[in-house]
Formats: C-alpha cells, sequence, structure tokens
C-alpha cells in the first residue's frame, strides 16, 4: 500500500515537472499600446502569427492600452496592430524559447479630412439643410403633380371654348368654359406657389432646362392673369347682346399662347428627373 | 564620443527607415452615372482631394470630396441629387484604402474600398484600378461598383419607374509623390 502511493506520487511529480517545463519554454508578448503622444489606446487588436507555422492568436489592449499573448513557441512572428482611428502598424518579432518579450507600440492616427485641407465647416453636415432641401423636393413634386393635373383641366377649358365663342356660341357652353377656366386659374394659382414658395437653397447657380421652365413661366404667368380678364370682358360683351370686340378679342389667341408655353414648360423638365 | 556618434546615425538610420513617403492627389476626376429607361445622367467632381501615407511598407490613402461638388449640369437635378443622397447631413464622400508599398510597381492595383457616402460606411473588396507611371507621378483610374441600396438611398423615379440600382463612380486620378 505504501510502495504504491509513493509510485503515485512519483508519476505527479513526473508529470508535474514535464508540464513546467513546457510551460516554461513558451514565450510570450506583452506591452502598450499608445498614439503618437503617449495615450493609452484601448481596444487596439494585436494580431500575433507564426511566420513558421501560419498559425495566430489576438489579444485586445485593455483600458490603460496594455495587452498580453503568452503561450508562444520559440521563433519569428508579425504582430499586426489596428485600432479605429488609428493607422494598421505591423512589426515582427523574435521570441526565443521561453523569452518574455515587451512590445510597446506606437499608432499614428490615419488620415483625416482635415490632413486634406477641409475646413469644419466643411466637412460638418447640417440637419436644417436638409430639411430645408426635403421640404423643397417635397414642394415641387407637389408642383409636379398639380401641375399635370391643371395640364388636364386647361385642356378641359381648350374645348369647352369651342362652345363659347364664335358662331356655335351658346349661354351654357359660355358658363361651361368659365367654370372650367375659374377651376384651371384656380389651380394654376395652387401650383405655381409650390414653386414659389420652395425654400431656395443659397448659393445654387441655375443650370440646365429648368432655365428654361422659369423663362417660360414668365410668359404663361402673365398669360394666366391676362387670359381670364380678357376673357371675362368678352363674357360681359356677349352678356350684352355685343359681338366680341376690341382687347377681348385677343382672348382666344393669348389663352393659345398661355397653353403652348405651359405645354413646352412641362416638356421641359418631363424627360428629366 | 565616436559611441555618441554611432548612436547618433544609429537614431539617424532609424529615423531614415521611419520616415514616410506620402503622395499627394494632384488631379481628379470622379463621374457618378445613373441610368433610367428614358434616361442616362451623368454628374462630375472635378475637386477631390487625396493623400496618401507610406509606412512600414503599406500605404494609406484617403480620396474625398464634396457631395454638391458634382455637377451634371442641370441644377434642379444636382439638388434632388443633394437631397436624395442626404448631401447636406453628411457633405463628403470620401475613400480610403490600405495597399502594401510593392503595389507602386504593379499595372493593376486591387483595392479594398472603404467609402464613406451619405452617412452610411460601405466596403468594396479588391476593386481593380489600372496604374501608369511617368517620373514621380501616377495616373490611376478604375470604377467604383456603388450602389444606391447599399447606402440606403431611395432610388429618384420618373413616370413612376426608379432609376436604376447601380451608380458606378469612375475615377480618374494623377498621384505625385511628395519629397
Amino acid at each position: 500500500m505504501r510502495s504504491a502511493f509513493a509510485l503515485v506520487i512519483c508519476l505527479c511529480c513526473v508529470l508535474l515537472g514535464k508540464e513546467l517545463r513546457g510551460q516554461e519554454l513558451q514565450g510570450s508578448l506583452s506591452g502598450a499600446v499608445a498614439d503618437s503622444s503617449g495615450r493609452a489606446i484601448a481596444g487596439a487588436t494585436i494580431s500575433v502569427k507564426s511566420l513558421a507555422t501560419g498559425q495566430g492568436t489576438e489579444a485586445r489592449s485593455d483600458s490603460s492600452g496594455r495587452y498580453a499573448v503568452s503561450g508562444l513557441a520559440a521563433g519569428a512572428y508579425t504582430v499586426a496592430i489596428a485600432a479605429p482611428g488609428f493607422q494598421a502598424s505591423t512589426t515582427t518579432v523574435t521570441l526565443a524559447a521561453g523569452e518574455r518579450k515587451t512590445v510597446d507600440i506606437a499608432l499614428e492616427p490615419e488620415l483625416s479630412l482635415g490632413d486634406l485641407g477641409f475646413t469644419a465647416s466643411q466637412t460638418q453636415g447640417s440637419v436644417q439643410d436638409q430639411a430645408r432641401l426635403d421640404r423643397r423636393t417635397h414642394m415641387l413634386k407637389m408642383h409636379q403633380r398639380l401641375g399635370l393635373i391643371t395640364a388636364a383641366s386647361f385642356v378641359g377649358t381648350l374645348i369647352s371654348s369651342t362652345n363659347a365663342g364664335g358662331r356655335a356660341t351658346s349661354t351654357s357652353g359660355r358658363n361651361i368654359h368659365v367654370g372650367f377656366g375659374v377651376l384651371t386659374t384656380g389651380l394654376y394659382l395652387t401650383t405655381a406657389s409650390f414653386a414659389i414658395l420652395a425654400p431656395k437653397i443659397p448659393g445654387t447657380e441655375t443650370k440646365g432646362p429648368i432655365r428654361v421652365h422659369k423663362a417660360l413661366a414668365w410668359i404663361h404667368g402673365a398669360g394666366m392673369i391676362l387670359t381670364p380678364v380678357l376673357g371675362g370682358i368678352a363674357y360681359h360683351q356677349r352678356s350684352l347682346g355685343e359681338r366680341v370686340h376690341g382687347i377681348a378679342s385677343a382672348h382666344g389667341m393669348v389663352a393659345a399662347i398661355t397653353a403652348g408655353a405651359y405645354g413646352a414648360a412641362i416638356l421641359s423638365l418631363s424627360i428629366r428627373f | 564620443m565616436i559611441h555618441a556618434l554611432l548612436g547618433a546615425s544609429l537614431l539617424l538610420a532609424r529615423a531614415r527607415t521611419r520616415s514616410d513617403t506620402s503622395w499627394v492627389l494632384e488631379q481628379a476626376t470622379l463621374t457618378y452615372s445613373v441610368s433610367h429607361p428614358l434616361h442616362h445622367t451623368e454628374g462630375v467632381s472635378h475637386f477631390a482631394r487625396g493623400k496618401g501615407v507610406c509606412r512600414d511598407g503599406q500605404c494609406d490613402f484617403l480620396i474625398a470630396t464634396s457631395v454638391k461638388s458634382f455637377d451634371s449640369g442641370d441644377s434642379n437635378r444636382d439638388l434632388h441629387m443633394l437631397q436624395v443622397t442626404r448631401g447636406a447631413e453628411y457633405p463628403i464622400v470620401s475613400v480610403r484604402t490600405r495597399l502594401p508599398e510593392t503595389a507602386s510597381a504593379l499595372d493593376t492595383v486591387y483595392a479594398d474600398l472603404e467609402v464613406e457616402f451619405a452617412g452610411q460606411n460601405v466596403h468594396y473588396a479588391h476593386v481593380p484600378f489600372r496604374r501608369v507611371t511617368q517620373g514621380d507621378k501616377a495616373y490611376v483610374s478604375g470604377t467604383i461598383p456603388l450602389t444606391l441600396s447599399d447606402f440606403k438611398i431611395d432610388p429618384p423615379s420618373l413616370f413612376s419607374i426608379p432609376v436604376k440600382n447601380d451608380v458606378p463612380v469612375s475615377v480618374v486620378m494623377l498621384w505625385r509623390q511628395a519629397p
């Protein structure tokens, strides 16, 4: 019994001794990761890879920038260090059997927009400016939709004009035409208001088809004021049993020019986005 | 004295090996292309700035430009682009890449790109760039396969048909090695 106990003790000593010797042969790397001013970098990833076997292990620096990688066999290793906001760094380390090496690493800050010469005012976004752009787009979308509805009403007004003037005129025909005219004018003013009231973006030079669109607005805008006025005079003259005469006789021509300019304004943008 | 001189020369040698080589972007043209069944549009920026720093055999590059610097020839469209890409909130588009210093000898460089745009950070792996060297200058060109969905951008539409999701950005750059 006593000899068996002694044998177990001997076996334990042999095994434990072998394990301890193995541990003594394993090396380690440790050190600190800091920026160029010596400030600790926490959360840096330290990747250690054996050049001989390709096997690797990783560690992270703690809040004081310290890291440690143990259990490394003798040999050469590449040590890659990466941290957000810093340029990654790579170095090669050779460990002797059981060596405990200290490798401190200084990381350079990664290139910034400031390094490229951008000023803070150029790189800082503005929620207010974005909201202004969003509002502008929303209002111009409304302007587009209402513009198409106005165009349909415009067509209705032009069609109804065939029974409002000339030889085929009738009171009901004139009234229908007036109704369409009032509807079109109302829709037109609403449509225009969305474009006029849409927020302007400072520093924007007007370029491209929008210039044609805006130039045409001066024509159909004036026409949309003049046409109802002339139409009202013509309506009054007809109601008195008179033939349309004087300035009122230009009602049809002004309306046609207005409709043409309005249609061209839609076409100037309809193939754009 | 000899020891001091030896120490100084060693320090100088170390300083030299640590001294960075750097690259400066002299000229750049970035062009985005938007496709729609009825229309094709391009917007161009000539205002990109860039820098590259090489250290320990690795070179870090950063190229950036303002979103509003892209000009399609139509101010209305450009403002719409600025709105959909949230360009007022995120005014800069930037590209970062890290290349081995040995890449400077290659005709075609495959770069892993980190693109920051519209408030998103997107990684594009293995993007090919052609490279032609003339003295201390390098002409680099390639196309970044950018998509709208990568950056969570709602595609604008015309007649209720949205533009294609792919918005490739072609890049032509002239880099100069800084002394």
